[in-house]
């Protein structure tokens, strides 16, 4: 970058808000700079990620509903390379085919079936951290990352597999899944996660076709058409990276919020109607999934920008669900204030498929009974919650400590 | 063209001509009718292109068990003038179709 002298005080930058964005900036907060490119560059070339980042909310709904212009079958695509061609990555019938033989499972109907069983999950955790007198836990490591592994354990009907294995393997393959840099070391964790994982979707599956249950595993073998195993590996390796750290993401999102935010968390205490609000809410301030990709097919051209065949652009509905030109004071968390649509969950064809499951699990059950479980929850002051990511952000800690676990007699 | 009346939350009426073929959601998202999210792009994947049937009952489509099941997670109340948008193709004899649009989608 040049500087350019001013006619007082020091040298200063001519106003170029793209020059300073770098993929270590974007990882510890990237807020600010979503906002310097909503308001100077909607649509900005980034050349250290080869994408043109889109950060406007209207921008985003146009890409959303043209996707015969702007493709969710990248190519190459990091994606692809980490976990095959999984849904997300295809287009029109291909999509429909993989989607449809897994979305009866993820209708509202379906995840509310499942409700006793992830109300005992969480329970089960809370078990485990409560009990006579004061407690304190982390409530990231403790809580909801393994309520997240065992809620889909139990739902997709893989069995004999340790929640420890679930997330590592989660992790693992959304490292792959965001390995821009081509790290070898990131691709050997990732494909040995998608073996491991293969070979439980291969064995629960031969379980399934002589013995159907009401698992999703076993809906996608036996739906009207069929998916084969590998269409079935396929589909799980999806579900589980890109839904641990979701279910995860969003309930430790969604404590904090609350444990900083003291007359929302009262609201919500004395109404819990409200906790499907505190739910919506914590997924558009902080998105767990920030950021996806599209390719463009044929030339076009969005706010202005020209965007030609090949193109890639990277959709931030992180940035999208700040635009103060659709939520008035978008940085607040407000549960009362933001009732517009948040695209969290994305919007269009592609719009996630988990959506019922995070609402039910997490906002109907995980957080009420933590909520409900501890009289005088409050972060520990004395550790930082520590943020990173913009692909996928979140939490890495939750320090808490509570005064009293109300199951116990005082 | 037939016709489709929308009631917003604050009361304001807006016609507007929906072609034969058009979901009544995909018209109120091209002409901009406050309050119908349509989040999913009428994949019957969520529910928020929720609306009160105020009108012209007689010539909508049966409810499929997918829309009754997706109904069931609607954020304002459920009624039984309640459909998705989505799923109301438009058809001639749905000309002067009444629908009164909820105070809340999410």
């Amino acid at each position: 970058m040049t500087l350019t002298p001013t006619e007082s005080g020091p040298p200063r930058s001519p106003v170029d808000p793209i020059a300073e964005i770098s993929l270590a900036a974007l990882n510890a907060d990237p807020y600010p700079i979503y906002a310097r490119l909503r308001a100077h560059e909607p649509v900005a070339w980034v050349p250290a990620l080869g994408y043109h980042l889109v950060t406007r909310y209207e921008d985003i709904v146009t890409i959303e509903r043209n996707p015969g212009v702007f493709s969710s079958a990248e190519d190459p695509s990091v994606v692809v390379r980490a976990i095959g061609k999984v849904l997300m990555r295809r287009d029109g019938e291909s999509h429909r085919a993989l989607r449809a033989a897994a979305e009866a499972s993820f209708r509202p109907r379906a995840v509310r079936s499942w409700a006793d069983r992830f109300r005992a999950l969480a329970d089960d955790l809370l078990d485990d951290l409560g009990g006579p007198g004061p407690g304190e836990a982390d409530l990231f490591a403790d809580y909801f990352r393994p309520l997240a592994a065992r809620a889909l354990a139990a739902v997709l009907g893989l069995r004999g597999v340790s929640d420890t294995e679930l997330f590592n393997w989660s992790q693992d393959m959304i490292d792959g899944c965001a390995n821009h840099a081509q790290d070898p070391a990131v691709w050997a964790r990732n494909d040995a996660a998608v073996t491991a994982l293969d070979a439980a979707v291969a064995a629960s599956s031969e379980h399934f076709l002589a013995n159907p249950d009401d698992s999703i595993v076993s809906a996608m073998l036996h739906v009207d058409p069929p998916l084969d195993v590998d269409d079935v590996q396929l589909n799980v390796r999806v579900i589980i990276a890109g839904g641990i750290n979701e279910l995860r993401d969003s309930g430790a999102t969604a404590t904090y919020a609350l444990l900083t935010h003291p007359e929302q968390r009262a609201a919500v205490e004395a109404d819990p109607t409200l906790w499907k609000r505190v739910f919506e809410e914590a997924v558009r301030w902080i998105a767990p999934i920030g950021m996806y990709p599209r390719q463009v097919v044929e030339d076009t051209q969005l706010a202005g920008v020209p965007l030609h065949r090949g193109a890639r652009v990277g959709v931030v509905v992180a940035s999208a669900n700040r635009d103060e030109r659709r939520f008035t004071a978008p940085d607040e968390f407000d549960i009362h204030a933001h009732t517009a649509g948040h695209l969290a969950f994305g919007s269009g064809p592609h719009f996630c498929l988990g959506a019922w499951m995070a609402r039910i699990c997490i906002g109907q059950i995980a957080l009420p009974a933590l909520f409900d479980r501890f009289e005088g929850l409050e972060l520990a002051n004395d550790i930082e919650t520590r943020w990173a990511g913009w692909v996928f952000r979140g939490p890495l800690n939750l320090p808490v400590r509570w005064r009293r676990d109300r199951s116990c007699p005082q | 063209m037939p016709t489709v009346i929308y009631i917003l939350d604050d009361g304001t009426r807006e016609e507007v001509s929906v072609p034969v073929g058009t979901p009544v959601m995909k018209a109120a998202v091209a002409n901009g009718i406050d309050g119908i999210v349509a989040e999913c792009g009428g994949n019957l994947a969520c529910s928020t292109c929720h609306v009160y049937v105020e009108d012209g009952w007689g010539a909508l489509p049966a409810l499929s068990e997918d829309e009754d099941d997706m109904l069931e997670a609607t954020t304002a109340p459920r009624t039984e003038q309640s459909r998705l948008s989505c799923q109301l193709v438009m058809t001639p004899e749905l000309d002067g179709l009444v629908v009164r649009v909820p105070e809340s989608q999410v």
